[in-house]
């Protein structure tokens, strides 16, 4: 069963001739339907996020410039990342969307959820807009399961690194976050050696990899280095800030993935879910628009244990020697750090 | 010894970071220090024009030649990021900053606007002291 949350931003929150645009809410959605999922399906509408629930992981200060901010107008906040009249709202609702996916997923204990919503999140700071993000999405709804008590693993395979997300559980011992990107890249931040604050050490795993990489070496990346981290954080649920910007056909960055890569991540990363009903994918960047309904429904259907498959996994890039360099210098950065470091014990 | 060794100046080539990087020239000069022109590469910029930052380090080197400044002294120095982080981590190696000096508008960032402004954010962030150079300052 697939619970789709939203959509939402598919004609607010418009920059006009930007990449972050509505069109790509169309694109996704079209990228469901080529599923035929029929009664396999569920639309949930989003939430609008509470002012409480925005908290949890940005200043209220910054909320309330936003929010004035749009209400104003809205305009450039950076060089990259713009806001409109309709963003204040356009941005609520992202974050509520993911806080209705989980709250179903709770409701059904079983399936699979999808936030289908912009603009996107992995970006923003607690106190900043950046890279077409306004608000975190994905760490507003980590941070409400964090406060019930739960686990929560982050991958993160957006081409970006997802800056936003590993600063704001900089120091949470009860998220695991995860990045795979290209390096070097937009935002600048991800090394591998930036493993998590003092209370949270480990709790961040970074593997950056080389422009022209292909599948393999991210499924690498995530067996390699990741998966002692996740082993040994042993998550209660999975977020994913699924971006299609490192699909080979996205004019934003330089990976060479295919669609058929991003159906393999998902099944690997499924397997780190510990029940059904536990798993959320967030919609980050992805810009070129075939691409992105194709690696959709990829995604979805390994994900429902469909067949379908336009593209083949890719492999043959450069980067394993990246990854295994990553795994050495996150070792060392460890090792330095004490062989008691708290999240070397799990937290219940 | 002069306390200021390296200037590090944000360029994104409007007018107001041209004026900020002739206020670092001129600082530069008189104290002995060196300077390092610092260009942040945002999604947008890596997206369309791979070539924005050749053509930016030019007018750099016009720049250079304007101020009479030692060209030895002066340096390049490219980023991947946003302007206001890319400028924090210049304090860091291999920039390793002990000033950061910007235009009053930041690179494309809101004047007057609290939100959106690279120079506010400096200031809030950084670990070095900054300077904000006023729009139609320059050579007072
Ligand atoms: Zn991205």
């Amino acid at each position: 069963m697939l619970i789709v949350s939203g959509p939402t931003g598919g004609s607010e929150h418009d920059g006009g001739d930007h990449p972050e645009r509505p069109a790509r809410i169309a694109a996704v959605m079209a990228g469901v339907d080529d599923l035929h999922l029929g009664t396999d399906v569920q639309i949930v509408a989003p939430y609008v996020a509470n002012p409480a629930q925005m908290a949890r992981v940005h200043d209220t200060a910054y909320l309330d410039e936003l929010a004035a901010f749009c209400q104003a107008g809205g305009g450039q906040l950076d060089p990259d990342t713009y806001a409109s009249a309709d963003s204040w709202s356009a941005a609520r609702r992202a974050a509520g969307a993911g806080l209705a996916a989980v709250d179903a997923l709770r409701q059904r204990d079983d399936g699979v959820a999808f936030v289908v919503a912009r603009p996107p999140g992995h970006h923003a700071l607690r106190d900043r807009a950046m890279g077409f993000c306004l608000l975190n999405n994905i760490a507003i709804s980590a941070a409400a399961l964090t406060a019930n008590d739960e686990r929560v693993l982050i991958v993160d395979w957006d081409v970006h690194h997802g800056n936003g997300t590993q600063a704001i559980f900089w120091d949470d011992p009860n998220v695991l976050y995860v990045s795979t990107h290209q390096w070097p890249l937009f935002p600048g931040s991800g090394t591998s050696q930036e493993i998590g604050g003092p209370r949270a050490l480990g709790r961040t795993v970074n593997v950056p990899i080389p422009a022209g990489a292909t599948g393999d070496v991210v499924r690498r990346a995530i067996d390699e280095v990741a998966l002692p981290a996740i082993d040994d954080f042993d998550p209660t649920w999975v977020l994913i800030s699924a971006g299609f910007d490192a699909h080979r056909a996205d004019p934003l960055a330089d990976l060479a993935l295919s669609s058929g890569d991003f159906a393999e991540l998902a099944r690997m990363v499924a397997g780190f879910a510990s029940r059904p009903g536990r798993l959320v994918l967030f919609l980050e960047g992805g810009y070129d628009l075939g691409a992105l309904r194709m690696s959709v429904a990829a995604t979805l259907g390994a994900l429902l244990g469909d067949t379908y498959q336009p593209e083949d996994p890719t492999c043959g890039g450069p980067g394993a020697e990246m990854v295994d360099q990553a795994r050495a210098e996150r070792d060392g950065a460890l090792q330095r750090a004490g062989p008691l470091a708290p999240s070397e014990r799990r937290i219940r | 010894m002069s306390p200021l060794q390296k200037i590090a100046v944000g360029f994104d080539g409007s007018g107001d970071a041209e004026a900020a990087v002739r206020w670092a020239f001129e600082l530069a000069r008189q104290v002995g220090a060196d300077v390092v022109v610092v260009h942040a590469v945002g999604l947008l910029e890596y997206a369309a024009n791979r070539g924005a930052a050749v053509e930016l380090e030019q007018t750099v080197e016009r720049l250079t030649r304007e101020a009479g400044i030692d060209p030895a002294r002066v340096h390049w120095h490219v980023g991947d990021g946003d302007p206001c982080s890319v400028l924090i981590r210049a304090v860091f190696a291999p920039v390793a900053a002990d000033l950061l000096v910007v235009g009053s508008r930041g690179q494309g960032a809101h004047a007057g606007l609290l939100l959106g402004s690279t120079s506010h954010e400096l200031a809030e962030h950084a670990t070095v002291p900054v300077v904000i150079v006023p729009t139609g300052r320059e050579g007072q």
